[in-house]
């Protein structure tokens, strides 16, 4: 018995998913790449954008028409607005949220009645995260045998206007510190080389038990620590942090330990105060500046990665000139921009989506142009520096190996070197692109770990 | 397993039952549900949804934090969806609620060392007076933004000289002109903590008002209504 199963969207559904492969493996399905040999077929679905909510319902249409010639039993979880959920009730076998999976398997057994999600009392249009917890508990299967994402908090309390996330994952939930360093240590021990905390607001870490659990600081300090104490090599990210929660004390424990890695996503989404209001971000220009100060102050040698919305309803030139004018003042390493478009369910969905779709594009190429020249600013200062650097794949074009530096950037290497995927090595840069640098794999000895920082990105 | 998944049948306590409404003016109502099940802070706002429809909508909590009902302040939008439904509601109708959600509360610590003032278009006033009920004590001035004057809801339960409002339709209120028209004419004291509700653009123009006469965006807290 073969299971099938599409994961759409962020890195929060992809980890999700490892956890559904797990369940479904424990039970003795097989997981297949091909829909046509399979008997369970699943979506971890996506809200964020139109596009993924239509491969879904063509998908289902299609699975559906198979169903008179095999036996197929259909479900989809993840990100689903209640509108959607309305319909998915009547096409699929079952629904679900994330934090009833542990209940799957007995659904599957008992297939034939209807799921608690479908129940037709009153139910809940925002999902309660109560049960995330079970999902937790279930060891995941993890698509890599040296990468990982580990969950550490789940929904969302912020309400940006444009977002409808609070309503397809529910409240903010923290996952017990003590799971999460377990979970870390066995990654670890495992030899995974990079971990990333995953979560929607991952420095709200904490704030929903009210002091009966530690923060997101005391966390990572104690990741720090017990990388110290293993006296491996790792690297541990964390995302999406959001500006409101970061503190000076976060970004002093990144600072004080080799495995936090030297890379900080702080999304930004607008560089102007009345667009930011409008998005309920809940942050000033002046408090985003002070983070990437203190960023640049305790941690000079961090990457800064940030994700950019232009467009958003009535955003005016001026308004978007001051995102650009906030582009060259942090000089991002990567800056993912997105052109707005109302989402259904959230707030902005229901405002006047004033700017034009070829404005938006203008706006769009006129910042990557701006991006662009800081990040190539920035890869030309690695020039000629020896660099460590975890392999991950080849590049499609030349055959030759792909990685990733501590802190995001991408290299492409000068060979193939298939037997390192998975480590870290050190690579001399000798070529620069616009959005990666290219190197040559150097040998170095193997260094104490106290003297490893000399060889990191300054 | 199927007498296990059906004994969850069951009102989810998400919802509440109405129980009475108030009709302030032609188009407002204040909705009134029995007690919240959850601890909520003065200036936070649920989400409201309506038994049998997919959606819903934000509302500011209009009551105070220790009052007896969760109250909400519902103008009913012309051609919304989503408020007119709200305002045909009748008690005993059930409707979902979720929350408390959102940061826009003050900070009790600076209650007994700072001046407050409440800057609202139309229904914004709905978290200032649940900051008013909630906080014995406070030294705030209302400044309300209204088009007719009989849209000052609930106006007498203010104290004299504290509720300031603005009237742009008629001259029954206490200034005649445009809410910033009033802001502009006004000087505050150097700890003044400002918190803006309702409109975007009045919200906007407040702010730049507020940042010329020198306050620090760290005393303006904003919420967006639309
Ligand atoms: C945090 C938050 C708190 C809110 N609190 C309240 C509240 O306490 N009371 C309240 O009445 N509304 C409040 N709103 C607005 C409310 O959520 C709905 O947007 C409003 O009731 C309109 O919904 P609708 O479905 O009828 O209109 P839709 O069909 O969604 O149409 C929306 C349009 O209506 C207009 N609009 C939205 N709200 C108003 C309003 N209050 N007055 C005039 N025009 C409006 C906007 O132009 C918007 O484009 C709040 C919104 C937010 C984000
Ligand atoms: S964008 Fe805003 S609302 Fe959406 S998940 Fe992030 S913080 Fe929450």
């Amino acid at each position: 018995m073969k299971y099938h199963l599409i994961t759409l969207g962020c890195q929060m559904n992809i980890s999700d998913s490892e956890r559904v492969s797990a369940v479904l493996e424990k039970m003795g399905y097989q997981k297949t790449d091909n829909e046509e040999e399979a008997n369970i077929l699943g979506i971890l679905a996506c809200s964020v954008r139109q596009k993924p909510i239509d491969k879904v319902y063509n998908k289902i249409a299609r699975w559906n028409r198979w169903k008179n010639k095999r036996n197929l039993i259909t479900f989809v979880s993840g990100c689903v607005l209640p509108a959607d959920k309305e319909k998915f009730l009547k096409t699929f076998d079952f629904i679900f949220p994330m934090s009833e999976l542990a209940a799957f398997p007995d659904m599957i057994r008992e297939y034939g009645i209807v799921t608690p999600a479908g129940l037709k009392a009153p139910q809940p249009v925002m999902p309660k995260n109560e049960h995330i917890v079970d999902l937790w508990h279930i060891q995941p299967k993890y698509q890599s045998t040296y990468e990982a994402f580990v969950p550490i908090q789940n929904g969302c309390d912020k309400f940006c206007t444009f977002c409808a996330v609070p309503y397809t994952r529910g409240r903010e939930v923290s996952r017990p510190s003590g799971e999460i360093l377990e979970e870390v240590r066995h990654l670890v021990n495992q030899g995974y080389k990079s971990i990333t905390l995953l979560g929607q607001n991952v420095n709200s870490y904490g704030l929903d038990k009210n002091g009966e659990e530690i923060t997101f600081a005391e966390l990572l300090r104690l990741i720090g620590e017990y990388g110290k104490q293993s006296g491996q090599e790792f690297w541990v990210y964390f995302t999406s942090p959001h500006p409101q929660d970061m503190t000076r004390e976060v970004i002093e424990v990144v600072a004080s330990y080799n495995c936090l890695a030297k890379q900080i996503h702080l999304p930004m989404q607008s560089g102007d105060e009345r667009v930011l209001i409008k998005m309920n971000r809940r942050h000033s220009m002046d408090k985003y500046r002070k983070i990437v100060a203190d960023i640049r102050e305790l941690i000079p040698q961090a990457t800064l990665f940030t994700d950019i919305i232009v467009g958003f309803t009535s955003e005016s030139e001026p308004e978007f000139q001051n995102t650009v004018a906030a582009m060259h003042e942090f000089k991002f390493n990567m800056a993912y921009i997105a052109m707005y478009s109302p989402r259904p369910g959230a707030a902005s969905y229901r405002w006047e989506n004033e700017v034009q779709q070829d404005e938006k594009k203008r706006r769009f190429h006129e910042l990557s142009e701006v991006m662009k020249i800081h990040t190539r600013e920035y890869n030309q200062s690695l020039l000629s520096k020896t660099l460590r650097i975890l392999v991950n794949g080849t590049d499609r074009k030349t055959g030759f190996s792909t990685g990733l530096t501590e802190g995001k950037i991408s290299v492409r290497l000068d060979r193939r070197y298939d037997s390192l995927n998975g480590q870290i090595v050190d690579v001399k840069i000798t070529g620069v692109a616009d959005f990666s640098v290219s190197g040559e794999k150097v040998q170095t000895p193997a260094l104490p770990k106290n003297e490893r920082e000399l060889v990191r990105e300054k | 397993m199927m007498t296990d998944v059906k004994q969850q049948i069951k009102i989810d306590e998400s919802f509440y039952k109405v129980e009475n409404i108030r009709k302030l003016t032609d188009n407002t109502i204040s909705l009134s549900l029995p007690g919240s099940r959850f601890k909520y802070k003065a200036g936070q706002h649920i989400s409201l949804g309506i038994h049998g429809n997919y959606q819903s909508r934000e509302y500011s909590i209009y009551s105070g934090a220790n009052d007896k009902n969760l109250e909400v302040l519902v103008k009913e939008v012309k051609d919304g969806y989503f408020s007119p439904k709200l305002s045909h509601l009748k008690p005993g109708d059930l409707v979902e609620v979720h929350g408390p959600f959102g940061k826009f509360f003050i900070d009790e610590k600076l209650i007994p060392n700072n001046k407050f003032v409440f800057i609202a278009s139309g229904t914004g006033i709905a978290p200032f007076r649940s900051m008013v009920r909630t906080h014995a004590n406070l030294d705030y001035t209302l400044i309300h933004g209204v088009r007719y004057s009989n849209e000052a809801y609930d106006k007498h339960e203010y104290a004299p000289g504290r509720h300031i409002l603005c009237t742009t339709g008629d001259k029954n209120g206490n200034y005649h002109g445009r809410l910033t028209g009033y802001l502009n004419e006004c000087s505050f004291a150097e700890n003044t903590h400002f918190y803006l509700c309702g409109n975007s653009n009045m919200i906007f123009d407040a702010l730049e008002i507020l940042k010329e006469k020198g306050f620090d965006r760290d005393h303006i807290h904003c919420e967006v209504y639309f």
